[in-house]
Parts: structure tokens; sequence; C-alpha cells
């Protein structure tokens, strides 16, 4: 049995949601980091493995999985190991809401809020056009679009604003559940937290006037809690926060 | 007691009623008409927040996101299965139904508005009022803009999208009848809620796709599609819409 996880560092989003799962769930895999930086995503070698072009991808027995929430699913299902979501179809449901919240609401805003914060470390020295002609290459549509705003930072400011009303919210909203709870889908660790950290985990860092001990204490709690396991331990350890691009070999004129 | 709150059996109800109608598990009917924003008064706001149909209450407790419901009643109630057996099969399940809800759903609504919209909300006075009374935003956003009529140039990308869409199908239904595995799935229920649509609206893509046609008919000759179908209040579900999931924004 081989498993071969494709992802980015530094672990978090999409790439750290599998990453975790598959240290909670205590599979052996091969890591298969692709650098950011260099847009390796967007090059044959990986296109070959997920023409989608999108990270991260989990390649087990030579079958190619793809969708971080999906993924996990499938790790719990085909893998020993815990139980990673609930046995409850009530609680399970929950879980998959809190899964999607987190992925394909909370933390894109997110994303587009920080993104200023995120861009320059990819760009490094090209200019704009060398990176919007690699991003040309995107293959699915709708993605193209999506990554070629963000980085010629093209986003209108009010669709910012909106992010930044819908994270407010939705800080508010983890709050309201997790003081309900112990775990975001219900009385066990599941899945819901697997996201919720790799997605909107750094709130409480980036965010503090959104996510702090005075305004959303319990979720202080469960963070404080999930940190102290060691599968996210493990992860953080593994965590490259380093990756800057290495400077461009000087031109002769320069 | 299970009531489930819901508008003609089209794309995301109709994922739902015909999952309903699948597993035979009985429920009451609570139509809600989304064309006279029944889904914005206080009493269905209090189910959803968001304002969208459909809605499942099973004691009380509601349960939103078609794709979540239909696995949630696939694995409450019992019935035949409707996820397939094998882990790989079942995460090609869950594929599908994330792709209808990413990128179909939007790009199938958005092209039925424009053939269907116009004509259904003459008549409807008070349309932009009852718009800006919509409290959740994003939604408030997808019916004004559905109001105001989507530009040609996202309908053409809507259109690329069917297009693809179409694609991935057919390639998939070269190896087997159904969208995930051996058998009738929910993925084949979530891609045919929506595409549905298709023969009437892209009719030129969709003669081009002779084993989705095919399937497309096989789907819609299963009692519980008709019986799902079959509770339409309007004579033909599949000639009314309304505005789907809002576009992806990026990522």
């Amino acid at each position: 049995m081989t498993v071969e996880l494709y992802f980015f560092q530094p672990l978090g989003t999409n790439s750290g949601r599998v990453y975790l799962t598959l240290l909670e769930k205590g599979v052996d895999f091969v890591e298969r980091e692709l650098k950011g930086t260099e847009f390796e995503h967007l090059k044959p070698a990986y296109l070959a493995v997920n023409p989608k072009g999108q990270v991260p991808t989990l390649v087990h027995d030579g079958r190619v999985l793809t969708e971080g929430m999906n993924i996990n699913e499938y790790i719990d299902e085909a893998f020993d190991g815990p139980a990673l979501r609930p046995a409850d179809p009530r609680e399970r449901w929950r879980m998959r809401v809190w899964c999607r919240y987190a992925d394909t609401d909370l933390g894109r805003c997110l994303m587009m809020i920080n993104w200023n914060r995120i861009v320059p470390t990819f760009v490094g020295d090209r200019s704009l056009e060398e990176v919007e002609a690699i991003l040309q290459t995107v293959p699915d549509p709708d993605r193209r679009r999506s990554w070629l705003a963000a980085y010629k930072q093209t986003t209108p400011p009010e669709a910012i604003e909106e992010s930044r009303r819908r994270a407010a919210e939705g800080a508010q909203r983890v709050e309201a559940n997790m003081r309900q709870r112990p775990w975001v889908a219900g009385g066990a660790y599941s899945l819901a937290d697997i996201d919720l950290l790799n997605f909107c985990g750094f709130m409480s860092a980036w965010m503090p006037e959104l996510v702090n001990d005075k305004d959303t204490p319990a979720t202080m709690a469960w963070q404080a809690r999930v940190n102290e396991r060691p599968a996210v331990k493990a992860m953080r350890a593994k965590t490259n926060r380093n990756f800057t691009r290495p400077p461009a070999p000087q031109q002769a004129t320069a | 007691m299970l009531e489930l709150y819901h508008w003609e059996p089209n794309a995301a109800a109709a994922r739902v009623l015909i999952t309903l109608k699948e597993k035979g598990v009985q429920f009451q009917s609570r139509y809600v008409d989304v064309l006279r924003f029944e889904q914005h008064e206080p009493a269905f706001l209090e189910l959803n927040e968001t304002g969208e149909t459909p809605v499942l209450v099973r004691d009380g407790e509601a349960f939103t996101e078609s794709s979540f419901i239909c696995e949630y009643l696939d694995e409450a109630f019992p019935g035949a299965a409707l996820m397939p057996e094998a882990p790989y099969d079942r995460w090609k399940a869950r594929n599908w139904q994330k792709y209808v809800d990413d990128h179909l759903a939007a790009a199938v609504s958005a092209l039925a508005w424009r053939a269907y919209g116009e004509a259904q909300m003459q008549g409807r006075n008070g349309a932009e009022a009852a718009v800006a009374r919509i409290p959740f935003r994003p939604r408030r956003d997808e019916w004004t803009q559905a109001l105001k009529g989507y530009p040609d140039d996202q309908l053409a990308k809507d259109r690329g999208r069917v297009e693809m869409t179409l694609g991935l199908v057919e390639a998939e239904l070269e190896a087997s009848d159904w969208l995930a595995g051996p058998s009738f799935s929910l993925a084949d229920i979530a891609i045919f809620a929506f595409m549905n649509y298709l023969p009437r609206l892209t009719p030129d893509l969709v003669s081009a796709a002779p084993r989705t046609l095919a399937w497309l008919q096989r789907v819609s000759a299963r009692p519980a599609v008709k019986a799902a179908l079959a509770l339409a209040r309007t004579p033909d579900p599949y000639a009314v819409v309304a505005p789907g999931p809002e576009h992806i924004r990026w990522g």
C-alpha cells in the first residue's frame, strides 16, 4: 500500500486539513511537497498527476483523489485508526456543514482579506506580467479568473469589504457554536475541528480584533484544546514558515 | 415528524425530493412559493437564516444544504442505499455533489433564469421591494442580480461550464451506466436535478452528448424520480427557476 500526499507549505488551509487528517488517522504517507513559490502545481510533472492543478492531491495505490473535504472523508473510510467523523447522522450532517463553512465561506473571506499579506511571497521578484502568464495556465476557468483577480489585486474593494463583514459575522458564528458543544460537530473531535483549525485558526493571530479572549472565549478555549493534540503538534513541527523564493540570478548588466 | 420545506421539484429541491422518494421515506411536504418570496418571511427564516430552500425538519431540528441533507437521509433512514459501497466510489459520489454545489448549480440557474426568469416575474409587483428586504446579504445580492438580468459575458462562461460538465459526464458514462460506481447514487441525483434543464436550455450541447442524453432518460424513467417530479404545482417544474447559489468568487 502506498499513500502519497502532494501539498503546499506552510501547512494550513487545504493542504493542512488533509495532512492533519493523515496524522490523526495514523496513516503512513510519502510527502510530496510542491513549491508554491515556483508554481510547481502548474508544471507538467504535477499536471500529469492532477490535471486540474489543484492542491492537495492524495494518491492511494495509484488512485488519484482531489478536493480536500472529500479526501478527508475518504481517509476516514478507507483506513484503520480512530474515527474522525461522528457516528450519529445528525452530528455528521453538522460536521459537513461546518467543514464547508470553513473552506468555502469563512476560509475564502479570510484569504481574500489577507491576500495582500500572502501575494508578495509568491510573486517574489517576478514581474506581474510574468505571474499573469503563469496563471493563464490554470486549467479550470473559474479558478484561473479568481487567481488572476487575486494576483492583479483587481478584486473590487466592495467585495473585500463584504468579506470583512462576513469574517466578523463568522467569528461570532463560530463562538456561538463553541459555546454549545465541546467540539465543532458535537461530543467528539472530528474533521470539522480539523477544518476550522486549518482555515480559520490563524484568525486569533492575524485578526485579533475578531478572535480574542474577551470576545470569543469559547473559541480560544477550543483552540487551546486542539493545539494540545499530538497530531496538531506534529503538524506544527513539520510546518515550514520560511519559504521565501530564492533570489533570481543577477543579470550581467545589473 | 419529518417535514420538507421546498419549492417546485427542480434543482436543489429535486435533489432532496428524489432522495426521499428513492429511500421510500414518508414526509410532510411544506410548499414554499419562492417566487412570492415566502422563503424570506420570518417563519421561514427561523428555519434557515439564509432564506434558502429546501430545508428538512426532523422533530423540530432544521437541516440545510441539499448535498448534506441527502447524505443525512441516506445515513439516517433505512431503504435503498444511495451512496456506493467502496470508499473510492463514495469519494467520487461526493465529488460530483460538490461539483454541482460549486459550479453547475449557479451556471444552470443563471442560464435558466435568462430563459424563464423574465417571463415568470411578469405581473409580480413589488419584486424589488421584496428583494430589498432579504436579510442575508449574499442572497439579496444574488436576487438583485437576477432581477437586473445576468450579463451576457457571464452567461457565456456559464454555457462554457455546462459544456465542460457534459464532457465530464460523457467520459464517466463511457465505463458505467451511473456516475459513481456500479449503481445509481446521490451523484446521479445531484447532476440530474440540474442537468434536466439542459435539453431545453442548451439543446445543441446536449445533442452532442449522446451518453448523457441516454442517462437523463434512464434517470427520468425511475419511479421515484417520476413521483418526485409529479409533486409539481406548476405545469412544468423545469420551466420555472429561482436564482442559484452565488458564483464562486475565487479560490
